[in-house]
């Protein structure tokens, strides 16, 4: 006997659900939800195709059409213009639409984790336990036993990188997590503190590092998409694709967790384990972004934040289209970077702390003026 | 039969080296609601959180027999639902997608009624046509009950495969007006009759008397009187726990008015 039953209520039938006109001012975003996933599908396509389209040099969109289609035979294409586009454009558009995705999903998910709409890789200390391992790189790159470099070679960077990341977030862990109750709180702190260290150690490299080390470093940490090649997607690729295949599987859980961590064990999930997935899925996406890109901050905050205007927080939704607008954005800002000042480029970091600050304050201020936080 | 219900006997919890529930021992049978009540930090939340399988305790608890540290927590799930004392959305959620987490997360039994449940949840806690609207904007009364339909949702069906599923329900009319407070009780009232069994710490001793079957009276964290309200509520019992006289079924002197939830009609 169902409880409708119970209380002797007429059942609702199926056929009276409204049409999707109705839907929104029912509290049913699903319908918005799958229309903007199907448009941000679109948009990825042709933000791909504009960023392999777009540059300093003289490529045509339909030339790059064909080249993309019919591959190396086409002669259309001069044999510089196929260089242009297949080995420096192309792997470029795609690490900077899977590094944007992978920020603005790692975002939304520490959001969602942290119930803490300003939660960030950044702010927990993730991003800056990668760096350091990077820094550590280009500063003693060259005291390191030679075997290490020659074996690791272009890959030592990254590997790097990932390793801080790792490293920090394991860390983290360990020093929130006490009886196998990871506490939200404990981590965020920690993590403030854990940045501040990684911080102050990079410091001390930066102080001990030549001209040139300084220069790489600086420029490596304002956050760049240059330089981009087929070795990096390579290496970072499959990282950030793994994390951005396993994310989905969380969103259930992410839902749950809205409501606390003991509601969400309530309505069943494992929540330690999710925690777990949830945080070295994380830092293994923040690692490899920031290993081949350095300091690209705010996309994982102002992706989720104008996301959630639209579809709402329902993770099942938001984190594919976070994933997919982080893409499009950071290739939109990439695009804004190689041309604003052509035939130079300014790092991307900039472009998007220019953008993501400000519009970050905005949404604050909005968010409080609405919501009284 | 014999064995729907939760049962726990002689259940210790200590939180960070302090215990706070000692030796605690209770039956809630399917088809009655169990009310806990007691002073201010007796262990009611504790022990229903013990209960809950949220946090570490000593003593066996039992749901229908079954020894619920052995069970997952989304077996637990489709068993027993808990309503917290205080519930914080981290985000801009709407209400029907509130309720709608009830059936979303974990196993749902019922993925082809999920409108037709949320509908029918809200419209169980009078508030049909909020669905629309954001928690955060809601009352807290509204809140509260809000998380009354999500985790009546989530245990929709009284009985499943033959078996009680248990609400348990930490302080659900503590927010409420009397009128809500009165058709809380009576949907827990009526779940019941459905088949399944309620657990309720409440601190309203008229609407215990009222609507409870069971009441299971704490005090530092210790059960003092377990029983039928008819029963266990004497005016020593009152002092016992509460440690303050008063007089069962008195009247107030010097004609200063009183109004009970039992004169209540709807």
């Amino acid at each position: 006997m169902s409880l409708n039953e119970a209380l002797g209520d007429k059942p609702v039938h199926r056929s009276r659900i409204p049409r999707a006109s109705a839907r929104r001012a029912d509290g049913d975003r699903t319908a918005i939800a799958r229309l903007t996933l199907v448009l941000l599908l679109v948009l990825s396509v042709v933000s791909l195709l504009l960023s392999v389209a777009t540059g300093a040099s003289d490529a045509s969109v339909l030339g790059v059409l064909k080249a993309l289609l019919t591959g190396a035979e086409d002669t259309v294409l001069s044999m510089r213009d196929r260089i242009i586009v297949f080995d420096i454009r192309l792997p470029r558009a795609l690490l900077g639409f899977l590094i944007g995705a992978a920020l603005a999903m790692s975002g939304t998910v520490m959001q969602g984790l942290f119930r803490n709409p300003l939660a960030d890789p950044g702010l927990v200390g993730i991003s800056s336990g990668s760096a350091l391992g990077a820094v550590l790189v280009i500063v003693l790159g060259s005291s390191l036993p030679a075997g290490i470099v020659f074996t690791l070679g272009a890959y030592t960077l990254p590997i790097a990188a990932f390793g801080g990341g790792l490293a920090t977030t394991l860390l983290l862990y360990r020093i929130a997590t006490r009886g196998g109750q990871t506490s939200i709180a404990t981590m965020l702190l920690a993590g403030i503190a854990i940045a501040a260290l990684a911080g102050a150690v990079t410091g001390i490299l930066v102080y001990m590092a030549d001209d040139k080390q300084l220069r790489d470093v600086t420029f490596w940490g304002l956050g760049s998409l240059a330089g981009m090649t087929w070795l990096k997607v390579f290496t970072a690729g499959p990282l950030i694709l793994l994390s951005l295949l396993v994310v989905p599987f969380l969103a259930r859980g992410l839902n749950a967790v809205t409501l606390g961590e003991a509601a969400a064990f309530h309505m069943g999930v494992k929540v330690q384990r999710l925690k777990y997935i949830a945080v070295v899925t994380v830092a293994a996406a923040v690692g490899a972004s920031v290993a081949v890109s350095g300091g690209i901050g705010f996309v994982g905050i102002v992706v989720p934040h104008l996301l959630r205007l639209v579809i709402g927080p329902d993770h099942r939704y938001l984190l594919p289209a976070s994933a997919l607008l982080g893409g499009v954005l950071l290739l939109a800002a990439d695009m804004l970077a190689r041309t604003i000042v052509a035939p130079a480029e300014l790092p991307i970091g900039i472009i998007t702390a220019l953008a993501g600050a400000p519009f970050f304050l905005w949404v604050l201020l909005r968010d409080r003026a609405r919501s009284g936080w | 039969m014999e064995n729907h219900m939760i049962r726990a006997s002689n259940l210790t919890v200590r939180l960070s080296g302090k215990t706070i529930v000692q030796g605690v021992s209770l039956e809630a049978r399917a088809g009655q609601i169990t009310a806990i009540v007691g002073p201010n930090g007796s262990g009611k939340t504790t022990t229903l959180k013990a209960v809950a399988g949220e946090i570490a305790s000593e003593g066996a608890i039992t749901l229908n027999g079954r020894d619920i540290r052995a069970l997952e927590p989304w077996q637990l799930a489709v068993r027993r639902a808990v309503l917290p004392q205080a519930a914080v959305v981290a985000f801009p959620f709407t209400v029907r997608e509130i309720v709608r987490l009830g059936l979303s997360v974990g196993p749902n039994r019922h993925a082809e009624r999920v409108e037709t449940i949320t509908s029918a949840a809200l419209a169980a806690v009078d508030l049909a046509g909020f669905a629309g609207r954001f928690y955060q904007e809601l009352s807290g009364g509204e809140q509260q009950r809000v998380q009354l339909a999500r985790v009546l949702s989530q245990i929709w069906e009284p009985v499943l495969d033959g078996e009680p599923c248990f609400l348990l329900l930490d302080e659900p009319v503590s927010a409420l007006d009397i009128r809500h407070q009165l058709a809380v009780m009576r949907l827990a009232k009526r779940y019941c009759e459905g088949g399944g069994g309620v657990i309720a710490v409440l601190h309203d001793l008229n609407l215990t008397a009222l609507f409870a079957d069971h009441m299971v009276m704490m005090r530092g964290g210790r059960v003092v009187e377990a029983g039928p309200p008819v029963s266990v509520m004497t005016d020593d019992a009152m002092e016992a726990v509460f440690g303050c006289r008063m007089c069962v079924n008195g009247v107030p002197s010097h004609g200063i008015p009183f109004v009970l939830p039992q004169t209540a009609r709807v």
